[in-house]
């Protein structure tokens, strides 16, 4: 029994990390075309990426978009989270159901709508079409991560601090905010890496000159199929794994997935 | 004891999703007293308390401090201290800065501050702790750090929500009459919510008992306990027989029996204690069904034509069995009148 | 204290307004938009849509997709959960660690991956030709198999994590206790793990069944446009010929089977919960 255990779990752990083993090294390759295994070993396609304008460019786009939007999702969630959380709101779960509406459609219908029925009636710049797509996406996220880390801190410690002279804002940002930082830390986190990898939404949402890491690279491979593609997705899964590890270690990021 | 108004609820209302929880309580409370406000859960005293604290918006009524109406100040802006039940720290916050907390939003100078900071850590015991989170104490010392960081910011009133209920029943004892010596010690005027009669009678300067919202009784604890006004406030205060009195006869659950003694005017049922039964002798006769020592004592458990009796005799007295039929008294020097059943 | 039905209301409304008016709206109106056809408000869009073979193969296709990837990752996820709980607190983070991992990878790295080892010239072939279990390369990918395997390994860890946590929360002596009682090991997993931990189930089956039912880039970088499924083709309507009309067909298809699919599988794990209780 228990050896039967180990061998499925040993492969298990093969289909699930094997293949990025397998993208580590063709990015390594130093032939002209995709193949595995490589011809030999190089750098050279690791260089290319960075030299690709488009990669450049939609690389500063993801960035952007990551971190703005994670933040606006952050500033718009913590509020609803802990109004949702703790005051008497009017029509509260209806209100609840709103805010986390955009976890259950699907990315590419999100896209699809806000392209046709906000950003070409009413004329948006593509960054602002795309800023909206993922902060709409995100905002569940925030809002559900902030809600357990607020469900698990006591209210009354709130009522101690207004009782001893504090204002409402001065007991939330005292006594509230650094008491639920790391489930905020964890949201930024996992709202980024999500907007980052996101793909359907951004799908109708990029345009010329304004398009996501993700998205450029699924364009890229259509037309050439050199390890450049391949030695990027090992970059991104090297920085992955180096973001994974470190929240993991300060902050426990497997409870919040 | 001047100022004999110091604190009072006038009418005060207060309603709980819809329902009325306490209903038009008048309370004045002195200065410098200690008042226990007690009651089984549901009576009312934790949401008369957090009305006082300002936590909760009364329905109706006012509620005047040293003078001032409060009814619509903000709690932050009331100077009334609460100890919660669940101590309700700063987890993440050292000792010294929980209680350091209330001095900082006042803005007192740095000096003062750190003098006034360990003055009250002291005054509770925990000096050398100051460095500590809360999660790294046990629950009494959580308590302490409580009450210092109520009291360091000198509150006009302090509250205290069934402050002991989660301590074990030594260390209760213990803080019971540490309390008692802060409030002497700092004349700061308490109220002190709980459902423990005893922990009422020995802190409190007086009781007020609640039921169901309204004020059941309030006096002296030797007053609460000797002369109880009503069944409820009896029963709570442990005459567990409690029967009605009308026209010569006592009423009990399983029939009636002839009552001679003169009682005072007015009075509607007797209630006593278990300790109040005189057995062995008497007009009466019950069957024990049961009988359990208590070391210093027997408590029977009597069948009779009132119902069941709980009688409580000193251990080295005659002992009775189950089922033996035994005489017993209802002596009117230890029953308490009272007005209502 | 937070009685305050304004203060509550001031700070979720920032909220509310911003998913109101640039989400719930616009979706809104492209759903709306699929029951509207010069007629009034009609199915017609619905009967045209699945009156094509094509489409009716790629919707037939997305189902068959999601179930088999979804009966395998739970029947696989399961096995996996039972042994990872046999294993020590240490080698359990790790797997834990292993199961998260590749959910904060990008998704198109991860696909990629698949593309490098099932391509013509890709790590599969090699064994292949090299075992001389075939004389020329196998067409891998750009099959439904590609696009299986691509979502298995995508969606394998949202199967596990739920049933891990519910193995974990097993009460501790259920097991022992029957064990007492002289249950068989097979015995003690039908008649009381499985029913213990089959909420675990549901949630790990509704994340991975409407997961795979709204892929994009596992179909569009495995499949191609030969093995499409409702999103790779609602994006290839919309691309190739500007088909407003499928696309949300396809929209209101997709969301009608994610909400039921939730709604329906929560409904069956709230029921065989009660109706155990009478059994």
């Amino acid at each position: 029994m228990r050896s039967l255990g180990s061998v499925l779990l040993a492969l298990v752990m093969l289909f699930l990390l094997g293949p990025f083993v397998v993208i580590v090294i063709a990015g390594l390759s130093s032939g002209e075309t995709l193949a595995f295994p490589p011809p030999g070993l190089s750098l050279r396609w690791v260089a290319k990426v960075f030299e690709v304008e488009s990669f450049r460019a939609a690389f500063g786009v993801s960035m952007l978009l990551g971190v703005g939007a994670t933040l606006v999702a952050l500033v718009l969630g913590v509020p609803a989270a802990y109004a949702l959380d703790r005051y008497k709101v009017p029509g509260g779960e209806a209100v609840r159901s709103i805010v986390t509406a955009p976890i259950i459609v699907p990315g590419i219908i999100v896209g699809l709508a806000l392209l046709r029925f906000l950003l070409v009636p009413l004329g948006l710049p593509v960054m602002l079409g795309l800023f909206l797509g993922h902060t709409a996406l995100l905002i569940p996220y925030a809002v559900r991560i902030v809600s357990a880390s607020l469900n698990n801190l006591r209210v009354d410690i709130e009522e101690a601090a207004i009782l001893l002279g504090a204002s409402r804002a001065g007991a939330f940002f005292r006594i509230v905010l650094p008491n639920i930082r790391s489930g905020i830390v964890a949201a930024f986190i996992l709202g980024f890496v999500t907007s980052f990898n996101q793909v359907p939404v951004s799908l109708f949402l990029s345009g010329p000159g304004v398009t996501t890491l993700p998205i450029e690279m699924l364009s890229y491979m259509e037309f050439n199929y050199d390890p450049s593609v391949a030695a990027l997705s090992a970059l991104l899964a090297l920085l992955s794994l180096a973001v994974v590890v470190v929240a993991e270690r300060l902050l426990g990021l497997s409870r919040y997935v | 004891m001047s100022d004999p108004r110091f604190l009072s609820l006038e009418a005060l209302t207060l309603a709980y999703g819809g329902s009325v929880a306490v209903d038009k309580l008048d309370l004045a409370v002195r200065r410098g007293e200690l008042i226990a406000l007690l009651g089984p859960s549901g009576c009312g005293k934790t949401t008369t308390m957090r009305a006082i604290a300002g936590l909760m918006e009364p329905a109706g009524g006012r509620i005047v401090l040293d003078g001032r109406d409060i009814t619509r100040v903000p709690a932050n802006k009331r100077e009334i201290g609460l100890v919660f039940q669940s101590y309700a720290l700063f987890p993440h916050m050292s000792v010294y800065d929980n209680v350091a907390f209330g001095l900082r939003l006042r803005r007192v100078e740095a000096g003062e501050l750190d003098r006034r900071a360990r003055a009250a850590i002291a005054s509770v015991g925990l000096t050398g702790f100051e460095a500590r989170v809360p999660k790294a104490l046990s629950g009494g010392q959580q308590q302490r750090v409580a009450l210092a960081r109520s009291i360091v910011v000198e509150p006009r009133l302090l509250l205290l929500d069934e402050p002991l209920s989660n301590l074990d029943a030594r260390l209760r004892l213990e803080m019971r009459s540490e309390l008692r010596r802060l409030q002497r010690e700092l004349g700061i005027t308490m109220i002190y919510v709980t459902h423990d009669q005893a922990e009422a009678l020995a802190l409190a300067d007086r009781i007020v008992v609640m039921r169901a919202g309204r004020i059941e009784q309030m006096g002296a604890p030797e007053e609460i306990y000797e002369r109880p006004a009503s069944g409820f406030v009896a029963r709570f205060m442990g005459f567990e027989n409690t029967f009605g009195l009308e026209g010569g006869r006592l009423t009990g659950s399983a029939g009636a029996v002839a009552y001679a003694s003169a009682v005072p005017a007015g009075t509607r049922a007797l209630a006593w204690r278990p300790q109040g039964i005189a057995l062995g002798q008497g007009a009466y006769q019950g069957r024990v069904l049961g009988a359990s020592y208590l070391g210093q004592t027997v408590e029977y458990l009597l069948d009779t034509s009132l119902g069941p009796i709980k009688a409580e005799t000193p251990a080295a007295q005659t002992r009775y069995a189950n089922g033996d039929t035994v005489p017993f008294d209802l002596p009117l020097a230890t029953a308490a009148p009272l007005a209502q059943p | 204290m937070f009685e305050k039905r304004s203060i509550g209301l001031a700070l979720v409304l920032p909220a509310a307004l911003f998913v109101a008016l640039g989400f719930l709206l616009p979706v809104g109106l492209l759903l709306a938009e699929s029951f509207r056809t010069p007629a009034g408000w009609s199915l017609a869009y619905f009967t045209t849509f699945f009156a094509d073979p094509l489409n009716q193969a790629v919707f037939l296709r997305t189902l068959r997709l999601g179930l088999t990837v979804t009966a395998v990752c739970l029947v696989v996820g399961y096995a996996a959960a039972l042994a990872i709980t046999g294993l020590g607190p240490a080698a359990r983070g790790r797997f834990v660690g292993v199961l998260i991992l590749p959910l904060m990878i990008s998704p198109v790295a991860r696909t990629y991956a698949w593309v490098v080892i099932l391509g013509r010239t890709g790590l599969l072939n090699v064994l292949v030709l090299k075992l001389g279990l075939s004389d020329e390369p196998l067409r891998i990918l750009f099959t439904e198999t590609a696009v299986f395997l691509g979502l298995v390994q995508l969606f394998f860890p949202l199967a596990v994590l739920p049933l891990l946590s519910a193995l974990e929360n097993l009460p501790a002596d259920v097991v022992p206790a029957a064990r007492v009682l002289g249950a068989s090991w097979l015995r003690v997993f039908w008649q009381i793990i499985l029913p213990l931990t089959r909420e675990g189930l549901v949630v790990g089956g509704t994340l991975v069944f409407v997961g795979s039912l709204t892929a994009y880039i596992t179909p569009a970088m495995l499949g191609g446009s030969k093995v499409l499924m409702l999103e790779t083709l609602l994006y290839q309507r919309v691309s190739v010929a500007n088909d407003f009309v499928s696309a949300g067909v396809i929209s209101v298809i997709l969301i009608v089977m994610s909400i039921a699919t939730n709604v329906l599988l929560r409904r069956l794990a709230a029921g065989r919960r009660a109706g155990g209780a009478h059994a």
